[in-house]
């Protein structure tokens, strides 16, 4: 979001900046130009209608909810511009940080030794806090006991990352039914 | 300062290599982990004037946990780090050359 902003401000700059010349220019009877030349647009009446309105307190109500939707896309640059960025590495404990491919590794690692699970792919994101926040997607085959796959899978992933020392903030397991032809291993 | 930071980081690097589960030292993800001076440098150790980051990739399988690896490397890199706050970031895990995995 920060480098959206960044492009944001960068282009109302660059906006404000021309305004700022062509002002100049024609306040001062630069190169031929005068104010009195300008020839005003009917958008530009439009606009400068829409802020006479302001002024006067005489909004429509179209006006109202176009104010309050500029008013809503600020408050949303502002916040994603104020939000801490999520970083980048896993936190373990005071001074210790882990690469989050590693974790993904350990994470693969665990779920593929797992019985009746055919593939995997893992997600993980790093908290402020210490702990990953970790996404895994499972394949396993059409008609397996889904819900004795899962807590097997959720202990092994955990037993795992104990052991490797990693803290576990969230762990969300999802199975896919898949057809083992397409998976990584057609049986384990 | 002129005692040098690749002198800190040389030390620091030879400290956490001699340290039990260290396969060897990150180079960094997405920037180089480094120290540079005097067109030389030592990869892994990031000498900051308050903080030392120490990148390394540690042995599988994992002799212990990594929080305790962790915690002997900066034991082992304190004498090294003077008031520096040390850091470290364990960046993958390679399988060691003695193993049979």
């Amino acid at each position: 979001m920060r480098i959206f902003n960044r492009i944001v401000l960068i282009v109302v700059l660059a906006g404000l900046f021309l305004l700022g010349v062509y002002m100049v220019v024609y306040s001062f009877d630069l190169f031929d130009h005068k104010l009195a030349s300008l020839p005003f647009s009917p958008a530009g009446k439009s606009i400068s209608g829409f802020i006479g309105d302001v002024t006067r307190g005489s909004l429509t109500v179209l006006g109202v909810i176009i104010l309050v939707l500029v008013a809503i896309v600020g408050l949303i640059l502002l916040i994603a511009e104020l939000k801490p960025r999520t970083p980048q590495r896993v936190r373990m404990q005071k001074g210790t940080y882990i690469t989050r491919g590693v974790v993904e590794g350990e994470v693969e690692e665990a779920a593929e030794g797992t019985p009746d699970v055919l593939g995997s792919t893992t997600k993980v994101q790093a908290k402020r806090s210490p702990g990953a926040k970790i996404n895994l997607d499972a394949n396993v085959r059409r008609g397996e006991n889904t819900n004795a796959i899962k807590s097997n899978l959720q202990e092994r992933v955990q037993q795992r990352l104990a052991r490797s020392g990693i803290p576990v903030g969230s762990l969300k397991i999802r199975l896919n039914e898949s057809d083992p032809r397409e998976t990584k291993t057609r049986v384990q | 300062m002129t005692n040098g930071l690749l002198q800190i980081a040389r030390a620091a690097s030879e400290a956490a290599l001699a340290t039990e589960g260290v396969y060897s030292m990150g180079s960094g993800r997405f920037v180089e982990a480094a120290t540079y001076e005097g067109g030389d440098k030592v990869t892994g150790v990031v000498v900051k004037p308050d903080e030392l980051e120490i990148h390394v990739v540690a042995r599988y399988p994992l002799p212990k946990p990594i929080p305790e690896i962790s915690k002997n490397i900066m034991e082992r890199v304190a004498p090294h780090a003077g008031d520096r706050k040390t850091l470290v970031v364990v960046e993958d895990l390679e399988v060691g050359a003695d193993e049979n995995l």
